[in-house]
């Protein structure tokens, strides 16, 4: 077998790094695209109503309109979504509109102006009914239902042990109501794409995180048999969950498909607020019990999730966010509600955690409010409390070996010692907070596999084929790394294709955290077939003893010298055989039981604490993060650079998610009203990592992507409650909640 | 209108209407897409260029204001050849992630360095103030541009 390379741990340099320093790397904006159709599209004034009429006269009237189209044009089915049991969204309105925003008419055009102006003079005759903003509104007696089924989307229950006789029997418990607000992605790239006819093919290169997902959704609205469809991730510039869901694919590919022609379309800024997915806000109200000593012994939370008006992961985030609910701690009793609802609000989707730094908030809280009362160090009852290997989460699954919470607490303990007390100066007081979380990597006890293929290539050397689409983080490099580790390459000896339909196969989605590894597992399982074939084939030619066989990266080496891989493919392609490898991986899973909630959701889980310093300015109620010290347990990291990238990222978002964020779905049209972190709010992150080894991962590894994320909000918010004595349990920590958190404090 | 400037060292010219963006002008006519658009308003900064060593938002400055003077994308900055230490330093710390970002960011971290070649690290975090970056925290593109001026590791 090959040696021992040590790629994996080693950073070297992404292949796409000096492109995209240089301004030569193409984003599907960047491409040039002769004759294509400019496309824009109607949406709508009204947040619920009937459709009555649509008047197209006058926008096709305009000159340079090639065509217009409504659904009635939409020649599959018009309706998507990502969940099988919830694909309730159309790609055009047809006679009901649910959401302001949402898409009614498509207009194709010679020019972007022109299609912007016939887009404008697109006639809509509405019957408004009554809309729904909050899902108390939306559950209400009397609320018009926004879909047929009515206006609960999922609900979700767990349920283990007795946690009405463990509340009896406790002697601490501590309730409290917790919300967090609507959050915008905000990646930097809008949604993009563009599409062509190739040979009766639809070929759609477009930003996303999940060519194959959309490439089935695709299929699905036009109609079309899955070889006539081509679906190819360009370059993607961020998606944090947000390009998950279908955007523009389906309006290039029909407007090319029906007209024949190239088209294009990227949302402007002020598009991608109003149609693209949003967080979910979330209202979470939460018990905890706890005997004399901080033993946690129970836990009862409801959670409601506003879904907005389309399905999209609405069920992936509250079902993830209840299995989730108690965090990274050993809980033996517990009762858990979820339920996603929906509103007249832009649908809500997939971001960074699904579901979980919203329960983060509460779970991470209320430790505090229990320590609190029982005169104990936070971090001490998080100790006391967190779980370990063969421990049983509320989904009664039994942990295996990598769980690394213990030893993320203990590191976070340290430097906490190291920081010393928080102490005030002339303008505000100051506080230290600790956040902890655990992670389940991968889709929710649902089969979620990825496929990889390694073929030797025309120049002899090996080309690794994986559908996992790289959306800036790095997955690339990752996926490059352990297929060079493997075979005993260089990653630059590996050339890539990924993410393309017709050349790659289905790697699942670049969310929950999986890639790393699911996809990775797939690449290490193609790689050792690989060189299992290679190794037989070369024997055979040989006729040496495989045993006496060594697999070199490019050769197979024996005691008779050495055949090339071309040699190699040449030798099996005579016996109609190819050059190989093929891996598959689906993590092991157990569908969690419709009643109780148990099962086994997820086959690992990643784990971290981050511990931050706040100052809060006493006259202004701002809140700076001073220091943000992050550790996760990432069982092993394959590009520890791309790990410190995405806790260091992570914890930015986080910072914006605890103080910042609120997407108002009136006012906010762009980064003008809805502010992110800029480098003046953010802190210098400390981010580090420990390598827990996952026996079932790629060389040990786990994932880091949504963790790094997770454990921010929660440590700022009690980082704040240290400071000013008073528990904000609101996100955004804006400076109005601050204020009145001031105000509260009185002497202190 | 007729305009003539120097773009990456070289003289250019080109017919532009009034509501020309410079952004536009750059990308369409030009064909460099190093500069992007990320909101169309001046908050995000993916479209900074310099406009006779200052950052500006390409977005919003019109093409007819670039007659006679010296513009820099990120094309002139440097090639794959000769990386200027800037971009090399970006990728030695990992300040590259999506890159949509990475274009202004090197642009108003160039701006800097031209008129202040050994900045602080608090004027090197007012200087990229103006462009937003998702997926880095800034962490390692503040470490990357203390580097190139020899500062920092």
């Amino acid at each position: 077998m090959g040696t021992f390379n040590k790629v994996v741990g080693v950073d070297g340099v992404r292949r796409d790094t000096v492109d995209k320093l240089t301004g030569k790397e193409r984003f599907s904006g960047d491409y040039k695209i002769p004759g294509a159709l400019a496309l824009a599209i109607a949406r709508s004034s009204e947040a619920h109503a009937l459709i009555k009429n649509i008047d197209l006269t006058k926008a096709k009237a305009l000159p340079g309109v090639v065509r217009v189209f409504t659904a009635e044009d939409v020649p599959g089915e018009n309706s998507y979504g990502i969940i099988p049991i919830t694909k309730d969204q159309p790609m055009l309105a047809a006679g009901k509109v649910r959401f302001k925003g949402e898409a009614v008419a498509l207009v194709a055009a010679e020019s972007l102006e022109v299609a912007r102006e016939a887009a404008a003079l697109i006639e809509v005759e509405y019957e408004p009914l009554k809309a729904s903003f909050t899902p108390e509104e939306a559950l209400a007696d009397g609320a018009e239902a926004i879909h047929d089924k009515g206006n609960l989307c999922f609900e979700h229950d767990s349920l283990m042990g007795d946690p009405d006789k463990a509340f009896a029997e406790a002697a601490v418990i501590v309730e409290d109501t917790y919300t967090t607000s609507a959050i915008e992605h905000s990646y930097m790239e809008p949604e993009s794409g563009f599409a062509v006819m190739e040979d009766g093919v639809v070929v759609v290169t477009v930003s996303t995180q999940n060519p194959h997902y959309d490439h089935a959704d695709l299929c699905r609205l036009l109609g079309l048999e899955e070889d006539k469809v081509r679906v190819k991730q360009a370059t993607t510039g961020g998606g944090f969950g947000g390009k998950l869901d279908l955007s523009v694919h389906s309006y290039v590919a029909l407007a090319t498909l029906l007209t024949g022609r190239p088209s294009r379309l990227a949302y402007t800024r002020e598009e991608s607020f109003a149609a693209s997915a949003k967080r979910h806000s979330f209202t979470i109200k939460y018990r905890t019990a706890a005997d004399a000593e901080g033993n946690l012994l129970a836990v009862d939370a409801e959670l409601v999730a506003d879904t907005g008006a389309y399905a999209s992961y609405g069920v992936a985030v509250a079902m993830r966010a209840a299995v989730h609910a108690a965090g990274p701690y050993m809980v033996p009793n517990s009762r858990v509600y979820s339920r996603a609802v929906y509103t007249n609000h832009v649908f809500s989707g997939a971001m960074r955690g699904f579901g979980v730094p919203q329960v983060a908030l509460a779970h991470e809280s209320q430790m505090e409010k229990i320590a609190a009362k029982l005169g104990m160090d936070p971090i001490e009852l998080r100790l006391k409390n967190a779980l370990k290997p063969g421990d049983k989460t509320i989904t009664g699954q039994v942990l295996g070996d990598s769980v690394g919470i213990r030893e993320c607490l203990e590191k976070i303990k340290a430097v906490r010692d190291e920081w010393g007390a928080a102490k005030g100066d002339d303008d505000g007081v100051r506080g230290i907070g600790v956040g902890a979380m655990l992670y389940g990597i991968g889709n929710t006890g649902v089969s979620n596999p990825s496929t990889a293929q390694i073929r030797v290539n025309k120049e002899g050397g090996v080309t690794l084929y994986t559908g996992c689409a790289d959306i800036g983080q790095g997955s690339d490099h990752v996926l490059l790394g352990i297929c060079a580790e493997t075979l005993g390459l260089a990653r630059e000896d590996i050339a890539l294709v990924r993410a393309d339909t017709m050349l790659t196969t289905n790697a699942g989605a670049t969310s929950a955290s999986r890639q790393t590894y699911i996809s990775g597992n797939a690449v290490k399982a193609a790689a050792e077939m690989f060189i299992a074939k290679a190794v037989e084939a070369a024997a055979k030619v040989s006729g040496s003893a495989a045993s006496e066989l060594c697999f070199t990266g490019t050769a197979v080496k024996g005691p008779d010298g050495e055949l090339s891989l071309l040699e190699i493919a040449e030798s099996l392609r005579a016996e109609g055989r190819e050059l190989e490898g093929e891996g598959y991986f689906d993590p092991e899973t157990v569908p969690l039981d419709h009643h109780t909630g148990q099962g086994k959701p997820y086959s690992t889980y990643g784990f971290a604490a981050q511990l931050t310093l706040v100052h809060v300015d006493k006259a202004t109620a701002e809140v700076r993060v001073e220091k943000l010290f992050a550790v996760h347990d990432i069982g092993k990291a394959i590009y520890p650079q791309g790990v410190i990238g995405q806790i260091s990222g992570g914890s930015a978002m986080g910072v914006g998610l605890a103080l910042m964020e609120e997407f108002d779905h009136t006012s906010d049209k762009n980064f003008d009203t809805y502010l992110i972190p800029t480098v003046l709010d953010v802190p210098d992150v400390e981010a580090s990592f420990i390598e827990h080894a996952e026996p079932t991962g790629p060389y040990g590894a786990k994932g880091v992507g949504e963790p790094a994320l997770i454990p921010t909000a929660p440590a700022i918010v009690n980082a704040i409650a240290d400071a000013v004595g008073v528990r904000i349990t609101s996100l955004p920590a804006n400076l109005e909640r601050v204020h009145s958190a001031l105000q509260l404090m009185g002497g202190k | 209108m007729f305009v003539e400037f120097t773009l990456n060292g070289e003289k250019v010219s080109a017919e532009v209407s009034g509501e020309t963006t410079a952004l536009a002008l750059l990308r369409e006519k030009f064909d460099l897409t190093g500069a992007k658009e990320g909101c169309g308003v001046g908050e995000c900064g993916a479209c900074t260029i310099l406009v006779d060593g200052v950052a500006v938002n390409g977005c919003l400055y019109l093409a007819g204001k670039l007659d006679g003077r010296n513009v820099l994308t990120v094309e002139g900055v440097g090639g794959e050849e000769a990386l200027d230490p800037l971009q090399q330093k970006f990728m030695e710390h990992g300040a590259v992630q999506c890159g949509y970002c990475t274009p202004g960011m090197l642009l108003s971290a160039k701006a800097l360095l031209l008129k202040n070649p050994k900045p602080t690290v608090d004027e090197v975090k007012v200087a990229i103030s103006g462009n937003l970056c998702r997926c880095t925290g800034y962490t390692p593109i503040v470490k990357a541009i203390l580097a190139a001026t020899g500062e920092g590791k």
